[in-house]
């Protein structure tokens, strides 16, 4: 259920962005996702097919784009792509870091007819 | 035709999340989201701070898929409990946490705690506005937890190490988990207790009632 939720906000988003453009259907929608984020784009295109019936995001290609982490040491400042939450710094091997790019979720764009 | 959006999806939470913060801090009310696997001991953590911390004018929100068996023990207690009953979403959002807040008289409280849906993943990414995050683990669930939900071990205040009493009988590494919690969040303390023993929960107490003066400290500067 965890992507429940997720599938109807994107729903909202794209309905909002496609009613105002006064579109009769969209074609595919571009989300990005963060490599570090825990939702799932297979769980997302699941709850997608069904809650989007209706609505004029049906039959909408989803497209999932990858946004790789990015991290900054606390200890020495260094910069770095931790590839899981355990990374450690690659110059100094301290645990200590903050994430600032990698855990977001949005829709990029949109492409309607 | 291609439209730009950049629209963050868990942007309605997130705004809804703001709100309650703000909402709490004017009243000067501590929240803490608690979080935990089924059966970690989510109810009995709170039972035990009702005991050790009689003076915080408390109320509870629990969040469960289905029924009130939560709430129905909390206010055999004295204490006002409010249950949300998700049906079926598997964590708690924001605005069933303002929805909430509107039955409780806020200026009557120091402390809210709401004890999240039983689940490790799931409440890790859905902010509800709270002032800090505690979640619970337990020996019997086994000493590998944080190295598969190191979301919610990395963002949590404090985590509560409970059924310590189990470590006899069970195969849990005790230094293995407490090096692992640690390197993945520095900060947050580990307090080992047994809710059914009762050992170790005075220390649960004074963390709760500590943070919640602190908490009421800090809007005066405001």
């Amino acid at each position: 259920m965890h992507e429940y939720s997720v599938t109807e906000n994107i729903i909202a988003i794209v309905q909002d962005e496609a009613t105002r453009a006064g579109a009769a259907r969209v074609g595919s929608i571009n989300i990005i996702l963060g490599e570090l984020s825990t939702f799932s784009g297979q769980s997302i295109e699941f709850y997608f097919g069904e809650l989007s019936r209706g609505t004029v995001a049906e039959g909408a290609l989803l497209n999932f784009i990858n946004l790789p982490a990015k991290a900054v040491c606390l200890e020495c400042g260094s910069r770095f792509e931790p590839r899981h939450a355990f990374y450690a710094c690659p110059d100094c091997g301290s645990p200590m870091f903050d994430i600032k790019q990698g855990q977001e979720m949005f829709v990029e764009s949109i492409e309607v007819d | 035709m291609r439209i730009e959006v950049n629209k963050n999806i868990l942007a309605s939470n997130a705004s809804a999340a703001g709100k309650n913060r703000e909402r709490l801090r004017r009243h000067g009310v501590f929240m803490v989201n608690l979080m935990a696997s089924p059966g970690a001991g989510k109810t009995s953590a709170i039972i035990k701070a009702i005991e050790r911390a009689p003076e915080l004018k408390m109320a509870v929100i629990e969040g469960d898929i289905a029924s009130e068996v939560d709430s129905l023990i909390i206010e055999a207690m004295g204490v006002t409990a409010l249950q949300i009953n998700t049906g079926g979403s598997c964590h708690l959002t924001a605005l069933m946490i303002t929805s909430a807040l509107n039955y409780l008289d806020l200026d009557l409280l120091d402390l809210i705690v709401i004890e999240n849906v039983g689940n490790l993943v799931c409440p890790a990414e859905f902010d509800l506005g709270e002032t800090a995050r505690v979640m619970i683990a337990s020996i019997a669930e086994g000493d590998d937890k944080p190295h598969k939900y190191p979301l919610m071990f990395r963002q949590v205040d404090l985590v509560l190490l409970n059924k310590i009493d189990l470590l006899p009988y069970c195969d849990f590494d005790l230094p293995r988990f407490r090096q692992v919690v640690t390197t993945l969040n520095p900060a947050a303390p580990i307090l080992e207790l047994s809710c059914k023993e009762d050992s170790g929960v005075a220390r649960w107490g004074e963390w709760l009632t500590g943070a919640t003066a602190a908490n009421r400290a800090a809007p005066a500067a405001d």
